[in-house]
C-alpha cells in the first residue's frame, strides 16, 4: 500500500511530541506533589514512538515500501513498584506490631514493680522480717506489736499495688483487643479490622471496573497497598491476586474463610480470643491477657510469691496455735488477717506461754532470706528478662522492617532531584517540539504565500 | 548494583539515626542524673537480683546491728542489778561477822536480825530490776515480778530463757533467772533467812561455821554470773565488730552492683552528647540540599 503523505504531517508529528512531553511533565508534576504521600508510588508516563506511516518508497526493499515515523504516544502511566517487597514488608510489619504490643504491655508491668528501689516488695519484705525481729525483742510491747501489724499491711498492699497494675495492663491490652476486632453492627462501623477490610472491599470493587475497562488507577492500587500494610501490622495477612485485578486477602492464619474476598468482606463474628495465632498487634495483645501466656504466667509467679509468704508466716503462728497473720492466698487478696489484729499478743507466742516468749517471732524473723524472698527474686529476674527480649525483638523486628522500607522507598519513593532532572528534560523537548513545528510553518508559509509568485 | 536513593529514604534515615542516638543520649544521661547503672529489671536481670539479695542482706545485717546493742543493754542492766545484789550480800556477810561473836548480845543480835531482814528485801527489790518494762530475772514471765518483797521467799518467774538473734543462725542468751542466781535451799536468799533465824536464836556456832561458808559460796556463784555475763558482752563486742564490717562489704558489693561508674557514665554522656550534635548537623545539612538550589 501506498499513500501520498500529507504536507501538514510534520505539524501532526510536532503536535504528538507537545502532547507527549506535556503529559510526562504533568506526571513529574503528580510525583513532585505526592512526593510525602504515605504508600504513594512515583509513576512514570511510558512514551513509544506511534505507529509509523508505511509509505511506498519506490526502489527500496523490492517495493516493500518504508516506515515515516509518526511522532510519540504515551502507552501509559506506569506505577513502579515491587511487589515481591510488599510481601517481605507485610512479614516484618507483622512480627513488628506483635514485639511492639507485647513490649509495651511488659514494660507497664515492670515499671509497676518499682525495683531495684525502696518502694518494692524487695524493701518491704526486709522491713517486714525486721518488724518480727523487732518483735522478737519486745514480744509483749503493744508498740511493736502494732508496728508489725502496720508493716505486715503495707507489705500486703504493696503486693496488691503491682498485683493490680499487672490486672490492669492485662484489662487494657484486652479492651484494645476487643475495639480492634470488633465486627461491624446496625449504627456501629466496627472496629478497625472491619473498616480496613471494608475499604478494601470497595476499592476492590473499584479497581476492577477500571481494570476490566483496560484502565489501571494506580493510586487507588496505591491507598488499597497502604490498607494491605496497615492490615499487617494487625496480624498476619496471605495476599492473592485475582485476575480481575481485585484482592483476596486471609487474615490472622485463616484461609479457609478469607477476610477479604473480592467484593465481599467475611467478619461478621470475630474469634474468640486464644482460638486462633493472628500474630501482629492482636496477637501481642492477646499474650497479654490470655491465661498460661507470659503476663499471666508473670502474674501466677507474683501469687505464687504471695501464697509462699501468706503460708510460711501462717503455718508457724496456726501450728503452735496462734490466729494467722495473712489472709488470702494471691498477690490481689493477701490482706492482714483480723484475728491477728484482734489478738496481737498472740504474734509473738503460742496461746499460754510466758509474757516474754518469742519463739514465733523469732521463727519467723528467721525465715529473711529464705524461699520467700528467693522466689520474689527470681519472679522479678525473669519479669526483666521478658522485658529485655521483647524490647530485643522489637527493636529487632523495627529494623528489619526499617530496611525493608527503605528498598521500598529506593524503588517507588519519589526523589526530588530525579523529578527536578525530569522536569528540565520534558521542558526543553516540549520546547523542541514546538521549535519543529515552528520550522514546518515556515516551510509551509513558503509554500503557500510565496509559490506562485513569479513575477509579480 | 546502584541504589536509587530517594528524597523520603534521606529523611527516613536521618530520622532513625537521630531517634538512635537520642535513646542512647537518654539513657547515659539517665545513669548520669540517678547515679544508677541499674534503674529497672530490664537493664540487667541478673545483676537486679543480686542487688535486690544484698539489699535484703544489708537490712538483716542492720537488724542484727540493733539487736545487738539491745542485747547489750539487758547486760548491762542484768551486770549493774547483780553487783546491787552482791553488795547487800556482802553487807550482810560483814553483819554475820559481828552478830556471830558470842559477846553480843540478844538485843544486839535482834538489832542485826532486822538489818539483815532489809537486807533480804533489797536483794529482793533488785533482783526485780527491769529493763524496757520487762522484768530482768523472771525468766519468760518477764510481765512478772521474780519476787514479792514483802512476802516470802517463792521465785514467782519460769525456766525460760530470752535470747537476742544476733546473726544468721546464732542468737545469744541474754537472761539470768534469779531462782538460779539467789533460789534453792542453799542459796542466798534461803541462807540469809537462816542466818535471821540463828541471830534470834543466838547459834553463833551455826552463824560462824555453815552460814558464813554458804554465804561465801553464794557470794562467789554471783560473781560467777557476773563473770559469764561479762564474757558475752565480750561475745557481742566481737559480733558488733564483724557485723559493721559485714555492714561495709555489703554496701560496697551492692553499690557495685548498682551504682553507675560516674567517670564511665560522663565520658559516655559527653561522647552521645557530640555523638547526637554531629547527627543533627549532617541531617540538617543533607535535608537543605536539593537540585532545586542549583537550578536556575
Amino acid at each position: 500500500m501506498s499513500a501520498a503523505i500529507s504536507s501538514f504531517y510534520g505539524l501532526q508529528t510536532s503536535l504528538k511530541g507537545l502532547l507527549a512531553q506535556q503529559r510526562a511533565l504533568d506526571t513529574t508534576a503528580h510525583n513532585i506533589a505526592n512526593a510525602s504521600t504515605a504508600g504513594y508510588s512515583r509513576q512514570e508516563a511510558v512514551l513509544a514512538a506511534s505507529e509509523a506511516l508505511q509509505i511506498s518508497a519506490g526502489a527500496v526493499q523490492q517495493g516493500a515500501g518504508a516506515h515515516l515515523g509518526s511522532g510519540v504516544d504515551v502507552q501509559a502511566y506506569r506505577r513502579i513498584r515491587d511487589t515481591f517487597l510488599d510481601v517481605q514488608y507485610r512479614g516484618q510489619a507483622t512480627k513488628l506490631g506483635e514485639w511492639a504490643a507485647r513490649s509495651q504491655g511488659l514494660d507497664r508491668a515492670e515499671l509497676a514493680l518499682a525495683e531495684p528501689g525502696e518502694n518494692g516488695i524487695n524493701t518491704q519484705l526486709a522491713e517486714f522480717w525486721s518488724a518480727w525481729s523487732n518483735l522478737a525483742k519486745a514480744p509483749n510491747d503493744p508498740a511493736a506489736q502494732q508496728a508489725l501489724l502496720e508493716q505486715g499491711a503495707t507489705l500486703a498492699s504493696a503486693f496488691n499495688t503491682v498485683a493490680d497494675q499487672m490486672d490492669t495492663v492485662a484489662a487494657q491490652a484486652r479492651a484494645e483487643y476487643d475495639d480492634l476486632v470488633r465486627p461491624a453492627g446496625p449504627g456501629d462501623p466496627g472496629g478497625e479490622i472491619t473498616r480496613i477490610a471494608t475499604e478494601i472491599a470497595e476499592l476492590n470493587d473499584t479497581i476492577k471496573r477500571f481494570v476490566t475497562a483496560g484502565d489501571t488507577p494506580n493510586d487507588l492500587l496505591d491507598r488499597r497497598d497502604l490498607l494491605v500494610d496497615q492490615l499487617a501490622s494487625l496480624g498476619q495477612v496471605s495476599v492473592t491476586q485475582l485476575s480481575t485485578g481485585s484482592l483476596q486477602i486471609a487474615f490472622g492464619g485463616n484461609t479457609t474463610t478469607p477476610l477479604v474476598d473480592d467484593t465481599s468482606v467475611n467478619w461478621s463474628t470475630a474469634p474468640t480470643p486464644g482460638s486462633w495465632s493472628p500474630g501482629g498487634r492482636l496477637g501481642g495483645l492477646q499474650d497479654m491477657f490470655m491465661p498460661g501466656k507470659v503476663l499471666d504466667s508473670l502474674r501466677s509467679d507474683l501469687d505464687a510469691v504471695a501464697g509462699a509468704l501468706a503460708g510460711a508466716v501462717n503455718g508457724v503462728l496456726t501450728a503452735a496455735g496462734s490466729p494467722p497473720f495473712f489472709s488470702g492466698t494471691t498477690a490481689s487478696t493477701l490482706s492482714v488477717d483480723p484475728a491477728a489484729r484482734a489478738n496481737p499478743e498472740r504474734l509473738a507466742s503460742p496461746p499460754g506461754s510466758a509474757a516474754s516468749d518469742d519463739t514465733l517471732a523469732r521463727q519467723i524473723a528467721a525465715m529473711r532470706d529464705g524461699a520467700v524472698d528467693k522466689a520474689y527474686r527470681a519472679f522479678v529476674a525473669r519479669t526483666g528478662s521478658e522485658v529485655r527480649e521483647a524490647t530485643r525483638q522489637e527493636a529487632n523486628a523495627g529494623a528489619l522492617t526499617d530496611a525493608v522500607e527503605s528498598r521500598r522507598q529506593s524503588v517507588s519513593g519519589v526523589s526530588l532531584d530525579e523529578e527536578m532532572t525530569n522536569l528540565v528534560r520534558f521542558q526543553r523537548a516540549y520546547q523542541a517540539s514546538s521549535r519543529a513545528m515552528n520550522t514546518i510553518d515556515e516551510m509551509l508559509d513558503v509554500l503557500i504565500n510565496r509559490t506562485g509568485r513569479v513575477g509579480l | 548494583m546502584s541504589t536509587r536513593v530517594t528524597t523520603g529514604m534521606v529523611q527516613r534515615n536521618i530520622l532513625a539515626d537521630l531517634n538512635a542516638v537520642n535513646g542512647r543520649l537518654t539513657r547515659a544521661q539517665m545513669q548520669a542524673a540517678s547515679g544508677k547503672q541499674i534503674t529497672r529489671p530490664s537493664d540487667d536481670p541478673f545483676n537486679t537480683s543480686r542487688a535486690l539479695a544484698l539489699r535484703q542482706d544489708l537490712e538483716a545485717t542492720r537488724q542484727y546491728m540493733r539487736n545487738v546493742d539491745d542485747a547489750d543493754s539487758w547486760l548491762k542492766a542484768t551486770d549493774t542489778a547483780l553487783t546491787q545484789i552482791t553488795d547487800s550480800v556482802q553487807l550482810a556477810r560483814d553483819l554475820v561477822l559481828q552478830g556471830a561473836s558470842d559477846s553480843s548480845d540478844p538485843a544486839a543480835r535482834e538489832a542485826i536480825a532486822q538489818q539483815v531482814e532489809q537486807l533480804i528485801k533489797s536483794v529482793k527489790e533488785s533482783a526485780n530490776a527491769n529493763y524496757r518494762g520487762s522484768y530482768l530475772f523472771s525468766g519468760a514471765k518477764s510481765d512478772t515480778a521474780p519476787y514479792d518483797v514483802d512476802g516470802a521467799d517463792a521465785y514467782l518467774g519460769d525456766g525460760g530463757t530470752i535470747a537476742r538473734q544476733i546473726g544468721p543462725g546464732t542468737s545469744i542468751e541474754v537472761n539470768v533467772r534469779a531462782d538460779d542466781a539467789l533460789g534453792g535451799p542453799t542459796g542466798v536468799l534461803s541462807t540469809l533467812r537462816g542466818i535471821v533465824t540463828h541471830l534470834r536464836a543466838g547459834d553463833g556456832t551455826a552463824l560462824r561455821t555453815g552460814d558464813l561458808d554458804a554465804l561465801d559460796a553464794g557470794i562467789d556463784k554471783l560473781l560467777g554470773i557476773q563473770a559469764a555475763g561479762g564474757a558475752r558482752a565480750n561475745r557481742l563486742e566481737a559480733a558488733t565488730g564483724r557485723l559493721a564490717e559485714l555492714e561495709e562489704s555489703t554496701i560496697s558489693q551492692l553499690s557495685t552492683t548498682e551504682d553507675a561508674d560516674i567517670a564511665k557514665t560522663l565520658i559516655e554522656l559527653n561522647s552521645q552528647s557530640a555523638a547526637y550534635q554531629a547527627a543533627l548537623r549532617a541531617g540538617a545539612s543533607l535535608l537543605q540540599v536539593s537540585l532545586m538550589d542549583f537550578l536556575r
